[in-house]
C-alpha cells in the first residue's frame, strides 16, 4: 500500500471505506475523524510489507479431541 | 473508629475483632461519598439500600461462624460496564441508560459470594473509550489529586472513588491501560492480570482481544486480595485459562533480592512526550530496587510504536463490530469523542487487521524472550501527570502519553505503582509486567516499590468530610 497519501487521497479513501460500512460522519465532526485516520493510517503503514508468508497471525487456532456427546439421535 | 484508611485488610481485622461493623463500614462509605463525591462525579448510581442489605448480612454471617474470607464485609464498586443484576448497567452511553441486566457479570458474582458490600455503579469513559466527555448522561470523574485534571480513562470513576477514598476497591476493565491510567494519575495501584485470568463474561465488550479485567486499589496487598478472588477459570469466557491460581498474598513480603528486572528504556526516553519528572521517577525507582538487591539492568524491545499501532488497529475494527448497527442507526446518540473513535474501526480493512495480527505474534514472542532472561519488566505508566480537562489527549492516537498498551497486545500482567507526586502536585508512578500468570512476582515487586519509594506513608488528597 502506498504509505504517504496525499489528504486528498486519504479523504476519498476514508470516504469510501465509511460508506461501504454504512457510516456518515457530519461534516462538522469531518476535521477531527480526518485528522484522526490520518494518524491512524500511519499506524497502518507501520504494519505492512513486515512479514513474509511464514508470519501466521496470533490467532491461528489448535483445536483438542473431543469425546462424543451421547446418541445422535 | 476512623475507617476511611484502612486497608482491605485491616478492615477484615477490625470486622473479626468486633471493632466495626459491616454495616458501620457500609454507613462511613456512604457519608464519604454522599459528601465527596457532588464535585467528583466518581458514581452514576449509589445502591444504597443493596450496601446496607450486603452489609447486614455480612454481619449475621459472621455472626453466625461463616466468614466468606477476606473481602468479607468489604464496600466496593463496579465500573459501570459490568452486569448488576436489577441494576442499572449504562456503560455511561444514552444507548443503554435503561438497560438492566437480570445476570450478574461472573466478577459481580463473585464478589457477592465473596461478601463484598457493593456501593455503586461508577463512571467510564462511554463503553470503555469516549472521555473525558460533557456530552454523555453524566459529567467525567474529576481528579481528586486536582479538579481541574482528569483521572485518565476509561475506568475514570474507579480511579476518583478510592484516590477520594470513597472505597477501598473498585473494578476497572483495560483493553488499552484503563485500569493503569487511572491508576499511574489518581496515586493508585491497578493490575491488568494476564489475558485470560479473570472471566470477561458480563462485562460490555469495548475490544475481546484486547479486554482485561480488574481492580484498582490503594495499596498492592489490597489488590491481592482482591485477585484471589476474581481469578480463576470460567468455561463460559472463550479466553479464560485454566491455570491454577497461587496464593498471591504468600510471597508479597519476601522483597526483591535476586530478583532480574528488565527496563525497556527506549520505550518511554525516546518518547517526545515524556516529562523530566516521569525520567526521574523511574531512575529512582530502579535505584531504590537495586538497593533492596535487585538487578535491574536495561533491554531491548521492538519498537514502542510497534506494539501501540498494534493495540490501536486490533482494537478499532473488534470495537466497531460491536457498535457496527448502532453507528449506522444512532450514530449522533453516542458522544462526539467516542463516534470519532469508533468510527475508524469501520476504516480499517481485513488486510490491516490481519497484519496487526501477525504483529501481535512478533511483539508477544519478544517480550517473552525477554521474560526468558527477567523476571519481570519495569517502564513507565504513563509519560507525564494527568492532563488538564481544557488540554484533552487522544489515548488512543500515536502520540498518547500513555505506555500502557503493549501489554493488552500481548497479554502480559501489569500494573501501576504510584512512587511519588510531581512538582505540580499531581501522583507518578511505574508499570511492573510480568510473565504470563505470574501476576505474585508483579505484586512482590510492587509491594517492594511501594516500601522503598516510601508511598505507602504518603497521604492521599484530604477532605474536610
Amino acid at each position: 500500500m502506498p504509505d504517504a497519501p496525499s489528504p486528498e487521497m486519504l479523504s476519498a479513501e476514508l470516504d469510501i471505506l465509511l460508506a461501504r460500512n454504512g457510516i456518515t460522519v457530519p461534516d462538522t465532526r469531518r476535521a477531527t475523524v480526518m485528522a484522526a485516520y490520518a494518524d491512524l493510517r500511519q499506524q497502518i503503514a507501520l504494519l505492512h510489507g513486515r512479514y513474509g508468508a511464514a508470519a501466521e497471525p496470533a490467532n491461528v487456532f489448535r483445536l483438542s479431541p473431543m469425546e462424543s456427546q451421547g446418541d445422535a439421535t | 473508629m476512623d475507617t476511611q484508611n484502612l486497608s482491605i485488610a485491616g478492615m477484615g481485622a477490625a470486622l473479626r475483632s468486633g471493632e466495626v461493623t459491616a454495616e458501620q463500614l457500609a454507613r462511613d462509605a456512604l457519608t464519604r461519598v454522599a459528601a465527596r463525591d457532588p464535585a467528583l462525579h466518581a458514581f452514576v448510581l449509589v445502591t444504597e439500600s443493596r450496601a446496607l442489605d450486603d452489609a447486614r448480612r455480612a454481619d449475621q454471617e459472621l455472626r453466625a461462624g461463616r466468614d466468606r474470607g477476606p473481602m468479607h464485609g468489604i464496600p466496593y464498586a463496579l465500573k459501570d460496564i459490568y452486569d448488576t443484576s436489577g441494576i442499572r448497567t449504562t456503560c455511561h452511553s444514552k444507548l443503554r441508560i435503561d438497560h438492566v441486566p437480570d445476570q450478574d457479570s461472573v466478577v459481580a458474582a463473585k464478589l457477592r459470594d465473596a461478601g463484598g458490600v457493593l456501593l455503586g455503579k461508577l463512571a467510564t469513559h462511554e463503553f470503555a473509550i469516549g472521555g473525558p466527555s460533557f456530552d454523555l448522561p453524566f459529567p467525567p470523574a474529576r481528579n481528586p489529586w486536582n479538579t481541574e485534571h482528569i483521572t485518565g480513562g476509561s475506568s475514570s470513576g474507579s480511579g476518583t472513588a478510592i484516590a477520594a477514598r470513597m472505597v477501598r476497591m473498585a473494578m476497572g476493565s483495560d483493553t488499552g491501560g484503563s485500569i493503569r491510567g487511572p491508576a499511574a494519575w489518581c496515586g493508585l495501584v491497578g493490575i491488568k492480570p494476564t489475558y485470560g485470568r479473570v472471566s470477561r463474561r458480563g462485562v460490555f465488550p469495548l475490544s475481546w482481544t484486547l479486554d482485561h479485567c480488574g481492580p484498582l486499589t490503594r495499596s498492592v496487598e489490597d489488590a491481592a486480595i482482591t485477585l484471589q478472588v476474581l481469578a480463576g477459570h470460567d468455561p463460559q469466557d472463550a479466553a479464560s485459562a485454566d491455570i491454577p491460581v497461587p496464593d498471591y498474598r504468600a510471597g508479597l513480603e519476601r522483597g526483591v533480592g535476586g530478583l532480574r528486572i528488565g527496563v525497556p528504556r527506549a520505550f518511554f526516553a525516546a518518547a517526545p512526550a515524556v516529562t523530566p519528572e516521569v525520567l526521574g521517577a523511574i531512575d529512582r525507582t530502579i535505584t531504590l530496587l537495586r538497593g533492596a538487591g535487585a538487578s535491574v539492568e536495561d533491554v531491548q524491545l521492538p519498537d514502542y510504536a510497534l506494539f501501540a499501532a498494534a493495540g490501536r488497529v486490533i482494537m478499532m475494527p473488534e470495537a466497531f463490530a460491536i457498535h457496527e448497527a448502532d453507528m449506522q442507526t444512532r450514530l449522533m446518540d453516542y458522544g462526539e469523542i467516542t463516534a470519532n473513535r469508533f468510527v475508524l474501526g469501520a476504516a480499517v480493512t481485513a488486510v490491516d487487521y490481519i497484519n496487526a495480527l501477525r504483529a501481535r505474534r512478533e511483539l508477544t514472542d519478544a517480550v517473552n524472550a525477554v521474560l526468558g532472561r527477567y523476571d519481570a519488566l519495569l517502564t513507565a505508566s504513563a509519560l507525564a501527570t494527568a492532563p488538564r480537562f481544557d488540554a484533552p489527549v487522544d489515548s488512543l492516537s500515536s502520540a498518547s502519553p500513555m505506555q500502557t498498551i503493549p501489554f493488552n497486545v500481548t497479554g502480559h500482567p501489569a500494573m501501576s505503582v504510584p512512587v511519588g507526586l510531581a512538582p505540580n502536585g499531581l501522583p507518578l508512578s511505574v508499570q511492573i509486567v510480568g510473565r504470563p500468570f505470574d501476576e505474585a512476582t508483579v505484586f512482590r515487586i510492587g509491594r517492594t516499590v511501594e516500601q522503598v519509594t516510601g508511598w505507602e506513608e504518603g497521604t492521599l488528597p484530604t477532605f474536610a468530610t
